[in-house]
This record gives structure tokens, sequence and C-alpha cells, in this order.
């Protein structure tokens, strides 16, 4: 003991922990103010903020599970090739003789799954406690982003184990773009505006005429870099804003009433 | 004085047959004339002359249209990028084999895997029927017993002819130009297509009349 | 009976079986707290607005929830595999093939509208719908607590969407579509060779005005029946306007807050009376409706 109280002491651990911990006030603010992620809060919050019974926790989930996802999906890249010729052998050999490589895909796969669950109970919580209304209109909107681009995420992550499962749930799904208006080779006005198959709105997220090596690759990068890209900047503006909106909703105070 | 000049103005009709007053009012309005400071780059303050915006507001909208002219390149260049000049598909012309080896009134599906046709012998000649759904481009199956495609996506059915009558599908099932090659096999070419809605079933390479 | 049970533990459908749990879960909690707030005269939230420190309260609360998610989720994981199935080939469309779970509302609308339509129009305008939300309600109560008698509009109108049109068609996607996209009752087993009769008719036809002529072309009469019909279903929109227009819930929302609010309205209205027109009709043994408007261009 008297050797950690020797440490506690030391230039090296003063460098690092800058307040001691003894429980004060202020020592709990700093705790908060010095530490570079915890800072994201503010120092102090209306108690019902703390009351999981009214936030859900579900924004709080949702930003837990994109970290899980960011850092097995890493771990994913390690042993897949985003090609026809060696996807689906990846996957194989990924599932079968990689240790620890199921529990990874599956923790990307279930964490994915409960990521689309969280951000929908998330927005219907907003909603039902009325945290968009003013002054978080503009946050409520960068929300919306963030759910589609969740929904995006992982429906562009479905294509890449190149299964059956995959293929034909992507196949439906880019079908519908051959039917934008104006923008789709079949659909209303697509034609009359000279869409043909190979230059329709279709064709960007395919890369041909129809889902194969080319869909896989652009599925991939999509995946891995420009959509959480994307949603990062926007998660950065979101948490941003509820600070800056004056933190979590609540009413305005019991005066109100 | 000046209420009077602001009757005036406000009734130009009268004052269009009195010039005289006119200008009198216009040199109550400004009682001192300008004076006319020559400058070199700039035209007098009051007096913009052909210049419609200052050099220094053209020089910034020139630079913002410049900004937005670089974006618009940008984008319309990255959009264009994700177009490539060369695909590598398989090809959409194929000999299908020889009339004599389809059975009359059979749906063949020995292309469908590999080409993604059927092929339809009648009594009197052959169509080819592209085999992806209209609706959401599944691969609907041929169930000789109901005669009938039906796609296991959505549902849709197509009679034989590639007429759709169930589901959801919108228009009939696509045909392929169809045709006898020089060496006597059939040529099939998916990249032309015949659209019933259109009228185009009746045209020449939508069918292949064939008795033999 | 095991068919439904079959479903239901499906890896890939567990999801489905939570959203379910949760959302019903969720929505009661929700109402009970709302019906608390509205009974009392200040809303719980509002007596617990004194400050506490985020260390160690928020924090502690942050942590906890943490572990609890890690420890389910690594659970989950370690006990369900991933569904790997066939290599993918273009050739062989599985059936039923279906998208992933959270499309699954949007693929069930697929049956009831062109693709354009359920894929493309309505999810746009589910988005910018949602977007909208907080600059088309005005009413300035119900910020920041439960309640449901300070906005019962936008809570069922919102509760609408997303429990019926969105959860619940997603749960029917997953549970009772079966091959060939065929509805099947939770009891019922999964019949690959199931063949029900769907003939559609277009609506102006259930009128006996074909739609098309004897030459394949769209029939004027048919293509007006349509258009008066869609058309004048969104005209519904001014015509209430011009009826209310003086009183003081107009005049605060104002000509454009209401063009919005009654377009979204009447398209989220119209998606129900389109599939009630092509489910509705087979209970009486009718033919269901295919298209509402047949026009060159498109069909509704």
């Amino acid at each position: 003991m008297a050797l950690m109280e020797k440490f506690k002491k030391s230039e090296f651990y003063k460098s690092i922990f800058r307040h001691s911990y003894q429980d004060t006030q202020r020592n709990r603010a700093l705790q908060i103010v010095d530490n570079v992620f915890l800072h994201l809060h503010p120092v102090r919050v209306p108690r019902h903020a703390t009351n999981i019974g009214f936030t859900w926790g579900m924004g709080g989930i949702t930003f837990l599970l994109f970290l899980v996802l960011t850092i097995t999906g890493v771990i994913l890249m390690f042993y897949y090739r985003p090609t026809a010729q060696f996807a689906y052998e990846d996957m194989k050999y990924l599932m079968n003789d990689v240790p620890f490589g199921p529990l990874m895909r599956n923790m990307h796969r279930w964490a994915a799954h409960a990521m689309v669950l969280t951000v929908m109970l998330h927005m219907f919580r907003v909603f039902l406690t009325g945290s968009y209304k003013p002054p978080r209109q503009f946050n409520w909107m960068v929300g919306v982003i963030l759910l589609v681009l969740t929904l995006l995420l992982s429906f562009s992550g479905y294509l890449l184990p190149w299964d059956q499962l995959a293929i034909w749930a992507v196949t439906v799904g880019t079908n519908m773009a051959r039917a934008t208006p104006l923008l789709g080779h079949e659909g209303p006005f697509g034609p009359e505006l000279g869409m043909r198959i190979n230059n329709d709105v279709r064709f960007v997220l395919l890369g041909g005429t129809e889902v194969g090596p080319p869909t896989l690759l652009r599925f991939y990068v999509g995946h891995c870099i420009f959509l959480p890209l994307i949603a990062a900047i926007f998660m950065a503006v979101h948490f941003w804003r509820v600070r800056k909106d004056g933190g979590i909703s609540g009413p305005e105070s019991r005066k109100n009433f | 004085m000046a209420d009077q000049a602001k009757n005036d103005t406000v009734s130009p009709a009268e004052n269009r047959s009195t010039p005289i007053l006119q200008k009198e009012v216009a040199s109550q309005i400004s009682p001192t004339p300008l004076p006319r400071k020559p400058k070199q780059d700039r035209p007098p303050d009051q007096d913009p002359g052909i210049w419609r915006m200052s050099r220094r507001s053209l020089l910034s909208v020139a630079g913002w249209m410049g900004f937005l002219g670089f974006i618009v390149v940008s984008t319309v260049g990255a959009l264009r990028y994700m177009f490539p000049r060369v695909l590598f598909e398989p090809p959409t012309k194929f000999k299908a084999g020889f009339p004599q080896d389809f059975v009359i009134g059979e749906v063949s599906e020995k292309y469908k895997d590999e080409k993604r046709v059927w092929i339809v012998r009648q009594r009197d000649g052959f169509y080819a029927l592209i085999s992806i759904c209209t609706h959401l481009g599944c691969t609907p199956r041929w169930l000789p017993g109901d005669d009938k495609f039906k796609c296991p996506c959505h549902g849709s059915g197509f009679y034989r002819s590639g007429v759709n009558f169930e589901g959801p599908a919108p228009r009939p099932l696509e045909r392929a130009s169809i045709a006898l090659a020089d060496d006597g096999q059939i040529e099939i070419d998916r990249s032309i297509k015949y659209l019933y809605e259109k009228n185009e079933w009746g045209r020449p390479g939508s069918f292949l009349p064939f008795i033999g | 009976m095991q068919q439904i049970l079959q479903i239901i533990t499906k890896p890939d459908n567990i999801p489905i079986v939570l959203l379910l749990v949760s959302v019903i879960f969720f929505s009661w909690f929700a109402w009970t707290k709302g019906r608390k707030n509205d009974a009392q005269e200040v809303p719980d939230e509002a007596t617990m607005d004194d400050k506490v420190q985020v260390w160690p309260y928020l924090v502690r609360v942050e942590f906890l929830a943490t572990i609890a998610v890690m420890a389910v989720l690594v659970l989950w994981s370690v006990f369900l595999d991933a569904p790997l199935e066939e290599p993918a080939n273009r050739a062989l469309t599985p059936n039923p093939s279906k998208a992933p779970w959270y499309f699954l509302g949007l693929q069930e609308l697929l049956v009831y509208f062109d693709p354009w339509i359920a894929g493309v129009v309505l999810p746009t305008l589910i988005i910018v719908g949602l977007m909208a939300i907080p600059y088309i309600d005005i009413n300035e109560k119900g910020n920041g607590y439960y309640t449901f008698r300070h906005r019962k509009f936008a809570i069922l109108t919102f509760s609408f969407g997303f429990l019926i049109l969105w959860v619940a068609l997603i749960v029917l996607g997953t549970f009772m579509r079966g091959p060939g996209w065929n509805f099947f009752w939770p009891w019922e087993k999964w019949d690959p060779h199931y063949v029900a009769v769907l003939t559609n008719v277009d609506l102006s036809e259930m009128f006996g005005i074909p739609t098309r002529l004897p030459d394949n072309s769209i029939n004027p009469a048919s293509f007006m029946f349509g258009a008066v019909l869609v058309l004048g279903y969104y005209t519904i929109g001014p015509a209430y306007w011009i009826w209310k227009r003086n009183t003081d819930l107009m005049k605060k929302l104002g000509l454009v807050r209401y063009a919005i609010i009654s377009f979204l309205l009447l398209s989220m209205g119209g998606v129900v009376i389109k599939i009630i027109l092509r489910l509705v009709p087979t209970a009486f043994g009718i033919n269901p409706v295919k298209y509402v408007w047949v026009t060159p261009w498109f069909n509704i």
C-alpha cells in the first residue's frame, strides 16, 4: 500500500491523472471535464436525465453498438476479400478455421440487427417525449439521417457474405431503384429521359447491369469506409447538438405547469 | 412646395403635358446637383452608368460562380466515374442449338441458369422469354403442372405466353430477340427485347416461325 | 404450429421477436407514464429537475448498461450462429425470398403497389415526413415529458405509422408470408405448392369500364376514371382548408404547413386504402383491385 501511495505521488502518475479520486464536488466535475471521452457529458444534468425510465437508454446503446460494430468489423476485414471468387470461401474459412472467427462474425451480425432495433426505439422514445420540439428540431433531422444511414449500413453489409440470402435480398432491394421516377430505366418518365439499363441510378449502385462482382466491391467500399465515415460525421453533429440545444430534453421547469 | 411636388408625382398622367413643371419637380427632389468627381476605376456613387455592380462585388460573384462551377463539375465527374466504359459481363447473344432439339409444347429450361431465358416451342414456332420477373427481378419458376411461371419473391404469375395474370407484376415477361443463324441454329440476343405492353410481340424478331 | 415455432426460432428472425416484444413493452410503458402525468398537475419529469452530478450518477448508469448489453450480445453470439446459406446463384431464387427484416414492411407494400411507389416514393415520403415533423407540429405542449392528453393527434398519427404501417407489416412479412409470398396463418403449414388465386382487376373494371381497348391501348374513360379518383382524393386537402381556413388552428398552422401535413396524411391514408382495396374484396369472393389509375407512364 505504501508503494501504491508513493506511486500516486510520482510525476508519472500525476501526469496521467490530473486530480485525486477523493469524493468531492470538484473532483466529480474534473472527472468529466478532464476526460476526453467523458467530456461529451455536461458536469451536471437534471435528475430525470439519469432515469432509465425516461430515456430508455436507447441512444447510448445505439452508439455502443456502433463502436462494437466498428471493432468487430475491422477484425473481420483481416480475413475477407470482396471478390465474387473469394468472398464466400472466406466466410466459410472464417466460420470454420479461424479461432473466435464465428464469435466475431456473430457479434457483428447480431449487433447490426440490434442497432437497427435500438435506433427505431430511440426515435420512438424521442417522439413520445416530444423531444424534437424547439430548440431541438434540427437535431431530430440529423437523427432521421442517422436512422437512414444505419439502415443503409446494415443493408450494404447484407451482401458481403455472397450467399443466396445476400444476393437475393440485394437483388430485390436494388431492383426497386430500376423503378425510380425520372432516374430509373423502368420508372415513370425514366425511359422518356433517356434512362437505359446501363446508365440509370441502379447502375451506380451495382456497377453493372445485374448484381455481380462489381456490386460486391461497391457495397464493400460503401459498407466499410464511405457510410461509416458519413455516419461518424453526423453522429458528431448529433451529440454536439444534444449539448448545444440544452442537454437532454425535459420540461422547462415546474413553473410552466 | 414639397407637398405640391408629391402630388404631382403621384399623378404622372397630368405631368406629361407639362414638361417644364416636371423639370422643376426633379430639381426639388435633389436640390443640389451631384458633384461629378472624375474617378478612374469607379462610376460615380449615384450613377452606376453601364455598371450594374461594383468591381468588388463583380469579383465576389465571379469567385462564387467559379467555386460553384468547381463543385458541380466535380460532382458530375465523380458520378461519371461510377460508369465504366467497359463491363465484364457475359455476352448477351448466344446460340441455343438446332430447332429440332426442342419438343413442341415444352418450355425449355436448358438456358435458364446460364443465360436466363426460357425457350418455348409451339406448333408454329419459337419464342424466348427472359426469366427475370418484371416485378423485382427474381427468377420465376416454370410449373408444368399449373402451366404457368410463378415468381417466388412476391407471387407474380405468368401464363406460358409470358402475360402476367396474378400477383404484383406490373407487366408481362419480356421476350428476347430470336432468329435462325446461318448454320441453322437458333440465335438469341437478350439485349434486344420485345415488350408486350408496347405491342412489340408481333414484330419479326420476337417470334421465330418454324414448322417441322 | 410447428411452422411458426420454426420461423420464430430462426436465428435471423430473433430481432423481429425482440422488436415485437420491445415495441409492445415500450408502448405500454410510455402509455402508463403518459397517463400518470396526465392525471397530475405537474409531470413527474418536472419534479425531477434538480441537478445531479454526471459522475457518478449518469456514468454509472451508462457503465451498467454497457456491461448488460455486452453480456447479452456475447451470449447471443456464442449460442446462435449467423446464417450462411448456399453460395450465391443467380439462376436459383429461394422461395420465399425476403429482404432484410427491417425492409419487410416495404416488401409487403410491394404486393400492393408498383415498385416505384413502394420502393422509392413511399420511403422518400417516410424520410421527408419524419424530418418535417418538428416543423409542422406547432403544438408547444408536451416538450420533454410523457403525455397523451396534450398531443393526442401527434401521438396517434405517429403510433399508427410506426406500430401498424412499419412494425406490424414487418411482423406480417416475416411470420405470415410463405412460399410464393402467399399469406399463411400461423397455424398453417407453409406449402410450397400452394396456389392462391390472385386474379386482380383494375378498379375501373369493377365498374364495368375496361382498362384497355381491344387494340391494347389505354381506354380514355378508364384513364379519366382513375385520374378523377386519385386527384379527387388529394383535393380533400384543399377542400378542408377552404372549409376550415378561418379557425384558430388553421391560422396558426398557415398554408404551407397545412399543405405539407395534409399531403403526408392523405398519402398515408392512401396506402391504407389501397391495402384495403386489395384485401377486403377477397373476403367477399370478389377479385381484388390491382390499379386505381392506369396511365401510359405509371400505374397507381
